[in-house]
C-alpha cells in the first residue's frame, strides 16, 4: 500500500510536467480521485481519534494521539495543496489556449486521437485529455473572456503582442481561406499564393494557421 | 519668464502641450510602468483610457473617410495615420493584458481589501470576481465538494502560510529620477542612501521605489 502523500507527489509531478509541454496530457482522473479519497479517510480518522475524547481533548496529556492529530492533519492539508496546485497548472494551461484563439475542446480531441500521450492511459478512456468539469471551465472562460474583449472591440485583445513595425507585411498562403475583404479591394487566398497585406486586416488568419508571415 | 510662465501661474489648466499629446505620454509612461512594477498599479483615473478611447475611434473613421477618395496625396498620409493608429491600439492592448496577466495570477490578493480592489477598473473589477468564481466553482466541482467542508476555503491562513500568494515586492526595478532627490534603498547587509540627480537611474527594491513614483519624483523605465 501506498504511503500517504505519495499520490499528492505524483499529481504535482505531472503539473510540472505540464508545464513545459506545448499540449495537454490527459487528465488523471484516477488519482485526483485517490488523493481525494485519502483526505476522507484521514478526515474519519481524525474523527474517530478525537471521539472516546467528547470534545475535552487535551493535547500536553496526550503528547502521542497530538502527534497523530497534527500529522494527519498536516497530510490533509498537503494533499489539498497538491490538488490545487494540479488544477491550477492545467486551468493556467486552458486560459493560454483560449486566449490565444485556439479551439480548445477540437484540439484536445485531436491530441488524444493522435495517441501523443503514451503511458499516461490511466484517464478514463474518453476522447478528450480534459475532465468533463475542465470543458466546462473553458467554455465559461471563453465567454468571460469575450464578454472583456466585447467592452474593447477597437483595440483587438487578444491580437499580437509584438509592436507593429510595418503597416503592410508579406504572407504566404499555407492553406486556402477563401476570399477575404480588405480596405483595398477583395484577395483570394489560394495555397502557396504570396501577398502584400495590411498586418491588421490578417492578423487572424496568421494566427489561426492559415497565413505564415515572411521576413 | 515669458508670457507662457505668467499664464500659467494665473490659469493652472493652461499647458502648453496639446491634450492629446500629454495623453499619449501619460499612456506611453503607464504602460512602461505597469509592464515594469511587480504589482498592479492603480487605474488611471482622470479618464485617460476614454480619452484615448474616443480619440482611436476617432482616427478610424478618420481612414475609413479618406480611403473612399483614391487620391494618391492622401495615401501617404493615410499610411501615416494607420500606422500611428495601429502603434496606439498596440500599446493600450498591450497595457491591458499586463494588468490581466498581473490579475489573473493573484486574483484573491487583489480582491482581499478595498486599497487593492480600488486600482482595478470597474471591467476589471468585473472580470475578477467572475474568473474567481469560476475557477472556485471548477476546484468544487472536480475534488473540492467531496472535502469534509471545514477544509473547503480558499483562503485558510492557518500554519505560518496563508493560502493567498502575493507579488513578490521586493523584487529590483530601475527608475529614472525626474527631480533631485535623495533615494534611500534597504540591501540585505546595509542600507544605503545617496543624493539623485534628475535623470539618474537607479536599480532598487520595488517596495523602496513605490513611494518615489507614486510621488512622481521618477518614473520606471
Amino acid at each position: 500500500m501506498p504511503l500517504y502523500g505519495d499520490l499528492g507527489n505524483k499529481l504535482v509531478q505531472h503539473a510540472k510536467r505540464t508545464q513545459n509541454l506545448i499540449h495537454l496530457p490527459p487528465y488523471q482522473a484516477e488519482l485526483v480521485r485517490a488523493v481525494a479519497r485519502e483526505v476522507r479517510d484521514l478526515d474519519r480518522d481524525l474523527k474517530s481519534i478525537l471521539e472516546p475524547f467528547q470534545g475535552s481533548f487535551d493535547p500536553t496529556a496526550d503528547q502521542a494521539t497530538a502527534c497523530t492529530l497534527l500529522v494527519n492533519h498536516l497530510s490533509m492539508r498537503r494533499n489539498k495543496r497538491c490538488l490545487l496546485a494540479y488544477h491550477r497548472t492545467r486551468a493556467d494551461k486552458l486560459e493560454e489556449l483560449v486566449w490565444s484563439g485556439a479551439d480548445v475542446l477540437d484540439l484536445a480531441g485531436q491530441q488524444t486521437a493522435g495517441g501523443a500521450n503514451g503511458v499516461m492511459g490511466a484517464n478514463d478512456g474518453g476522447a478528450s485529455s480534459l475532465s468533463p468539469q475542465e470543458e466546462d471551465y473553458v467554455r465559461q472562460y471563453g465567454d468571460l473572456l469575450a464578454a472583456y474583449k466585447g467592452q474593447w472591440t477597437d483595440i483587438d485583445l487578444t491580437g499580437s503582442l509584438e509592436p507593429p513595425r510595418d503597416l503592410f507585411i508579406d504572407v504566404r498562403v499555407l492553406k486556402d481561406a477563401g476570399e477575404i475583404q480588405t480596405e483595398y479591394g477583395a484577395i483570394n487566398l489560394t495555397r502557396n499564393s504570396q501577398f502584400y497585406v495590411r498586418q491588421g486586416d490578417v492578423e487572424r488568419l496568421i494566427s489561426q494557421g492559415y497565413l505564415q508571415k515572411l521576413g | 519668464m515669458d508670457i507662457d510662465d505668467i499664464l500659467r501661474e494665473v490659469d493652472p489648466v493652461f499647458h502648453a502641450v496639446p491634450q492629446e499629446k500629454r495623453d499619449l505620454q501619460d499612456l506611453t509612461r503607464a504602460w512602461v510602468a505597469e509592464r515594469c512594477a511587480p504589482e498592479l498599479l492603480h487605474w488611471p483615473a482622470d479618464g485617460l483610457f476614454e480619452r484615448v478611447n474616443d480619440n482611436i475611434k476617432r482616427q478610424i473613421e478618420k481612414v475609413e473617410e479618406m480611403t473612399g477618395d483614391m487620391d494618391p496625396k492622401t495615401n501617404f498620409a493615410l499610411i501615416v495615420l494607420q500606422t500611428e493608429l495601429e502603434r496606439f491600439k498596440y500599446i493600450v492592448r498591450s497595457y491591458l493584458r499586463a494588468r490581466i496577466a498581473k490579475i489573473d495570477r493573484h486574483t484573491l490578493h487583489y480582491l482581499s481589501t478595498d486599497e487593492l480592489r480600488s486600482r482595478l477598473s470597474e471591467m476589471e473589477l468585473a472580470y475578477a470576481t467572475r474568473h474567481q468564481a469560476l475557477l472556485h466553482n471548477h476546484y468544487l466541482s472536480s475534488f473540492l465538494s467531496s472535502f469534509p467542508p471545514q477544509m473547503q476555503n480558499l483562503n485558510d491562513a492557518g500554519g505560518n502560510s496563508t493560502m493567498i500568494d502575493t507579488p513578490d515586492l521586493e523584487s529590483a526595478v530601475f527608475i529614472r529620477l525626474l527631480i533631485d532627490t535623495v533615494v534611500e534603498g534597504r540591501g540585505v547587509d546595509a542600507d544605503g542612501e545617496m543624493n539623485g540627480k534628475v535623470d539618474d537611474i537607479v536599480i532598487l527594491r520595488w517596495s523602496d521605489a513605490k513611494p518615489l513614483v507614486d510621488a512622481g519624483s521618477a518614473e520606471l523605465v
